[in-house]
């Protein structure tokens, strides 16, 4: 299992600071929650934690490899499903997770068998051979999900994973979350549904305005913002960013 | 009206839009210049002008019929659904508003390269540029029919049309291919005249026969029947569509992905199985398929014939045998023509699947490169074998002019093929912005027409070297001496293809690390 360290992360936008000098560790294993509200550099931090973004300076460790130094080591070990995946509308569904597994390095003969499981498992089996651009929204989710985990990784990075879901579909992403946490798999979930956070993470850090303002677990957070021992976490987290103001800081 | 009006007219689209004309204008006179060079070699002239005109106005009018049939006959964006549809505005008024300005710049802009082109064969049959004018402005009465006829065409889908829309647009299209195709039939000796006279029931024949008949001061019999005809034909579909206009009509219309990818059948055959294969053929495997099930493969297909009748129209007219450099420029504006298959590679929001992967984003560019510009370069190869062989067999006797043409065949691949490499680090720099979407399409119109600019800047100092090879090559054999021919000759081709082989690497690196660096996705 891997435990990732982020040091004095920080990140730019010409003038505009997204991540200012962010530091954070999270355990092998651990389920950690990321809550802000939009515009607070939430999604900023996953894309630089799974290489799609470069920091302006500080440090991402995962176990022993640096996001920077070590690109390609360090992704075989994430999974990662962005806010809005998009998928290749073009492919058929076995083909867009053949292509997703193969560039990932699953081997030929695991690949079809965690394939078949995965699409079994969500319902998706006759859509096999559908193109992904003919697939609802919530069956995309699913194809996403699915190829987030094809290559069983140790860290799972997933931003906003039930944004815009129906009922039905939300109920098997979090059953999904559910089974790959207890995996023992580090999970950093990025999520405005603070029922999930609760739900499924150890500790949740609240980020505002590129900085973390407070973390830990619930018990924790509650006094951080001095609200009731029994407050929901929706008030905790208002309580915890309401002084901010509306500009994000600039340079 | 006023809000499309001043959606499209903004500084930055109008300065845009100035630096495209003066471009097309560029390109339509080295078109007609090369055309007529072609029709005093065969020997035919306003004939074939007339054929030639009548052809090229139905690929225009079955392209319409086409995005007619599939809903795009009135163009509109997802703001007009959003906001125009939404409205109390009633549908005729939108209808109307739609195609007055579509119209209007249609008129506006093509007018200019129309004229350009019309001047250029008024010059030729020494004939007044007053006859230019009115046979542009009869070839613009046809476009206009043009796109009124797709207009109707997307409203009569509701008509019942609907279902047996492909049946229709299929028999629509076969017909106006063959009536158009028949005055290649003049071709054939002892064919009847009137024959081709069947052309003109149609309005690109029509709209040949009048803006010919005029530019070439040939005395057209029945030309102000003709010119009735064709505001028949104008009149006609107008009168169709506003009485089509009168339902709602909405629903018809079709509002284009940001991907521009459409598929027509849902359910296909898995086509990717990954087994024993590398992770490179799987990823030039999955570019194929993409490709094969986009409108992509009809783009390239077009491509490649567009590209070799162009080399062999070219190689007839006679202008390689008067410099083999003018072999290579005819290439490089191919291979820009070409890079625009090498610039179509667009995974935009889709990089998360790249970049979060282990995957090296230089060597993902360069297989991308194989599988989507290698297949051109393989069609094009025989095709300047065809146009080279009588070239250098003619130039036996001229060893100067010999070595020109040794080096100028290879050459002329490499060239194209640098340039498609250009095509992907522009691709690679600018097509894979998401930003782009949120910019009007004024201000896309207007960075496309930037970024084409610099790239075909990119593109000439890149290949540059390579023409300057052949130029110093008479040169060079005429010092050293006929002797040295094939040591030139090899040593010559060889840095050739280093070059070509450095500089594609090049800028495939630099495609992957432009790729690496986005920061946009």
């Amino acid at each position: 299992m891997v435990e990732i360290s982020i040091q004095n992360l920080t990140k730019h936008y010409a003038t505009l600071v997204a991540l200012d000098n962010i530091s954070l560790k999270i355990d092998s294993g651990e389920v950690f929650g990321l809550l802000g509200p939009n515009g607070a550099g939430k999604s900023t931090l996953l894309k630089i934690l799974v290489g799609i973004l470069r920091p302006t300076s500080g440090t991402i460790r995962l176990g022993e490899y640096d996001i920077v130094a070590d690109p390609e080591k360090a992704k075989k070990l994430i999974g990662y499903l962005p806010e809005n995946p998009s998928l290749y509308a073009g492919l058929t569904t076995l083909e867009f997770l053949q292509f997703v597994g193969k560039i990932r390095g699953v081997q030929d003969d695991l690949l079809d068998h965690e394939i078949s499981g995965s699409l079994k498992s969500f319902g998706l089996d006759e859509k096999r051979n559908s193109l992904v651009g003919s697939l609802s929204k919530g069956m995309k989710q699913k194809v996403a999900l699915i190829a987030t985990s094809l290559h069983s990784p140790e860290v799972l990075v997933l931003d906003e994973p039930l944004t815009a879901l129906d009922p039905k579909t939300r109920v098997s992403v979090k059953d999904w979350i559910g089974g790959q946490t207890k995996r023992g798999v580090t999970t950093i979930l990025s999520t405005h549904d603070l029922d999930v956070a609760q739900t499924h993470a150890g500790r949740i850090a609240i980020i505002d305005h590129g900085k973390i303002v407070a973390v830990g677990d619930v018990e924790s957070l509650r006094r951080l913002a001095n609200t009731a021992s029994d407050a929901r976490l929706e008030d905790v987290f208002l309580r915890l960013t309401e002084e901010k103001g509306e500009e994000p800081a600039r340079h | 009206m006023r809000y499309w009006v001043k959606g499209r007219f903004t500084k930055g689209a109008i300065l845009g839009l100035v630096i495209g004309e003066a471009f097309s204008v560029v390109f339509i006179l080295f078109g007609s210049s090369t055309y007529l060079s072609f029709s005093n070699r065969v020997g035919l002239s306003t004939g074939l002008s007339e054929v030639a005109l009548t052809i090229l106005l139905a690929l225009f009018l079955v392209g319409l019929i086409q995005s007619g049939f599939n809903g795009s006959g009135l163009p509109v964006s997802s703001s007009d659904v959003d906001y125009v549809f939404t409205s109390p505005v009633p549908p005729r008024e939108v209808f109307a508003a739609k195609l007055l300005l579509n119209s209007l710049t249609t008129v506006l802009f093509g007018f200019p390269p129309i004229f350009v082109l019309y001047l250029r064969f008024s010059a030729y049959y020494h004939t007044s540029w007053s006859s230019a004018v009115l046979a542009g402005l009869a070839t613009l009465v046809f476009l206009v029919i043009g796109l009124l006829l797709s207009a109707d065409i997307t409203l009569s889908l509701g008509h019942g049309l609907g279902e047996r829309k492909k049946l229709w647009r299929n028999i629509f299209i076969i017909l106006v291919i063959a009536v158009s195709l028949l005055p290649i039939t003049l071709l054939i000796p002892g064919i009847p005249v009137e024959v081709a006279e069947v052309t003109r029931v149609l309005p690109n024949g029509l709209a040949a026969a009048v803006s010919v008949g005029l530019v070439s001061g040939t005395p057209v019999g029945l030309a102000y029947l003709a010119d009735l005809l064709l505001f028949a034909w104008l009149g006609g579909v107008l009168v169709l569509g506003v009485r089509m206009s009168r339902g709602h009509f909405y629903d018809l219309l079709e509002v284009p992905s940001a991907s521009g990818e459409k598929f027509d059948q849902p359910n296909q055959v898995s086509r990717l199985n990954p087994k024993g294969k590398s992770i490179w053929s799987i990823v030039r495997l999955k570019e194929k398929i993409m490709i094969s099930r986009t409108r992509e493969a009809r783009a390239q297909f077009i491509s490649a014939v567009f590209l070799s009748a162009f080399m062999i129209i070219y190689a007839l007219s006679g202008s390689f045998q008067s410099s083999p450099t003018s072999f290579l420029f005819i290439l490089f504006i191919i291979g820009s023509f070409g890079s625009g298959t090498a610039s179509r590679w667009i995974e935009k929001e889709r990089l998360w699947i790249l970049k979060s992967s282990p995957l090296s984003m230089r060597r993902y560019v360069k297989e991308v490169y194989r599988a989507r510009v290698a297949p051109l370069l393989l069609y094009l190869s025989p095709v300047t074998v065809a146009v080279g062989v009588p070239l250098i067999l003619g130039g036996l006797s001229q060893p100067s002019f010999l070595l020109g043409v040794i080096l100028a065949l290879p050459g002329a691949l490499e060239i194209a093929s640098i340039t498609m490499a250009g095509g992907m680090y522009f691709a690679s720099k600018y097509g894979q912005s998401s930003a782009d979407d949120i910019l009007s399409s004024q201000q896309q119109e207007l960075a496309d027409i930037r970024r084409f600019l610099f790239q075909t800047i990119i593109n000439l100092v890149m290949v540059s070297p390579l023409i300057l090879l052949v130029f110093v090559s008479e040169t060079l054999v005429t010092i050293l001496g006929p002797g040295y021919l094939p040591i030139l000759a090899v040593g010559m081709v060889s840095v050739s293809i280093l070059f070509t082989s450095l500089s594609i690497n090049f800028l495939l690196n630099k495609a992957g690390d432009a790729v690496s660096k986005r920061e946009d996705v």
